[in-house]
């Protein structure tokens, strides 16, 4: 009667995830403001590689997450981790959704409401520490680690920009974007083009067969 | 020959009549520390058990709920988030004890608006037909002394559609942690008992009782010879804790 997954390991594995997601929402009065406008959606997130199945909950207390719902679901998405993954952290959601290789049901409306609120996650670090060190050490504390996550911010775009320069500019290791996507609308009009010529090719044949009959 | 009837306490049989008292005398000594007790014996994983029954219960907004052996109020808690303020709660225990524990714990915690809590026998429920939308008995229904009447009581209660969720030790899978299992529970959880709780005669009674149960497949006959329908368990930690769940046609 069981699954192939132990529901011990599955629960415990969804117990600390939730956990996590909460504790870090805690941080951010914002997003809990916003999940709590989603109070009676319910996702339904079906990972096909890894079979996982996730459904989410938000609410004014953060986001519950179970493996199992009866009911009613607002949205369901299936795809692989790499689709969710770029989900999660697309600057256009509705662009990934319609373009990406996940597959939707239902209203995708408060789906890309709720990847919004997650992308824009913005931790107010300072309460919890000026909760446990006072106010003035924690709020220095809390300003340098405010520059440290600005400076790795900035740094690691930098690294990416520069790192991708590299890639496509210096070493030609992989072309530049637009060149790809010129490439791919050549080989599509290319395409086109050979789908007419045999089309025309066709009737052509078909003309000159009633000719010799 | 007696014409008494009988049933098991523990390894022990004594009167039908008795078990009741036998058992309220064990949860009368442990309801002090049972939470702490749980976390001990467990390694904290009863929580993990009790989260994935709140899973599969299925309870929502403005439900009823029924929380029979609801013991130190961990499902009641949970329970009376999910269904809101609109939502019915209601914390059932046998033992006095053990209610004036959970009820104090749930006090503390603030969680007042939609919990009742009711001294009740599973066996006769003092509830009117169709009251609840689901219905849960965690760890406690090898415990009562008649379990198919238990059972009929709660279908009773339960609205049409209404679910039962019966949390409750079972049988391992693999001999291998058969094995191991009974040498936890017969040297260590006593031992535990005795230095925690001041309590080893509990904790073997805790071992004792958890082998009288029936196994997973009989418990799912039991529930569907009681009326129940869609009977389906789910094996946790390889079969040590089953969770039953039977609906109301």
């Amino acid at each position: 009667m069981s699954g192939p997954v132990d529901p011990t390991l599955h629960t415990a594995a969804l117990a600390a995830l939730e956990t996590a997601i909460n504790r870090a929402l805690a941080l951010s009065p914002h997003s809990i403001t916003g999940l709590a406008q989603l109070e009676d959606c319910v996702f339904a997130l079906h990972c096909t590689s890894p079979a996982v199945k996730i459904y989410l909950h938000p609410g004014a207390q953060g986001i519950r997450l179970t493996g199992f719902h009866h009911g009613p679901v607002t949205t369901s998405i299936r795809g692989t981790a790499a689709d969710f993954t770029e989900l999660a952290s697309a600057k256009d959601p509705a662009a990934t959704l319609i373009n990406g290789g996940l597959e939707l049901e239902g209203d995708s409306a408060p789906l890309i409401e709720l990847q919004h609120i997650l992308a824009g996650l913005d931790m107010d670090w300072e309460a919890p520490l000026v909760d446990a060190l006072g106010d003035v050490a924690g709020h220095q504390l809390a300003q340098v680690l405010r520059s440290a996550f600005a400076w790795g911010r900035q740094a690691s775009a930098s690294l990416t920009r520069q790192l991708e320069e590299f890639i496509h500019e210096e070493a030609r290791l992989s072309p530049p974007r637009l060149e790809v996507e010129d490439f791919y609308r050549d080989v599509q009009e290319l395409g086109v083009r050979v789908d007419r010529l045999e089309s025309r090719t066709q009737r052509l044949r078909q003309r000159l067969q009633k000719l010799r009959d | 020959m007696s014409d008494k009837e009988t049933t098991h306490f523990g390894y022990k049989e004594v009167d039908k009549d008795a078990k009741a008292g036998l058992v309220g005398d064990v949860f009368h000594s442990v309801a002090a520390r049972y939470d702490l007790m749980n976390d001990l014996m467990s390694g904290g994983i009863h929580r993990i058990w009790k989260r994935f029954t709140i899973e599969l219960s299925g309870v929502r907004k403005n439900n009823a709920v029924l929380d029979i052996a609801g013991g130190t109020g961990d499902l009641a808690a949970r329970f009376a988030e999910l269904v809101g303020p609109q939502g019915r709660i209601v914390l059932a225990d046998i033992n006095d004890s053990m209610l004036q524990v959970g009820r104090d714990k749930l006090l503390d915690q603030g969680r007042l608006a939609n919990i009742e809590f009711v001294q009740a026998d599973a066996q006769h429920l003092p509830f009117p037909d169709d009251s609840f939308d689901c219905v849960t008995i965690a760890f406690g229904l090898r415990n009562v002394t008649d379990i198919d009447l238990a059972l009929r009581s709660i279908l009773r209660v339960l609205k049409p559609g209404g679910r039962l969720l019966v949390l409750e030790f079972s049988k391992p899978r693999s001999a291998l942690l058969s094995k191991a299992y009974d040498a936890y529970s017969f040297r260590v959880l006593p031992l535990m008992g005795r230095l925690v709780a001041n309590d080893s005669d509990s904790y073997q009674y805790l071992a004792e009782s958890i082998r009288k149960h029936p196994d997973q497949d009989t418990l799912k006959e039991m529930m569907e010879d009681a009326g129940f329908c869609e009977v389906e368990y789910h094996d946790m930690t390889g079969g040590i804790v089953a969770l039953h769940r039977g609906i109301k046609a």
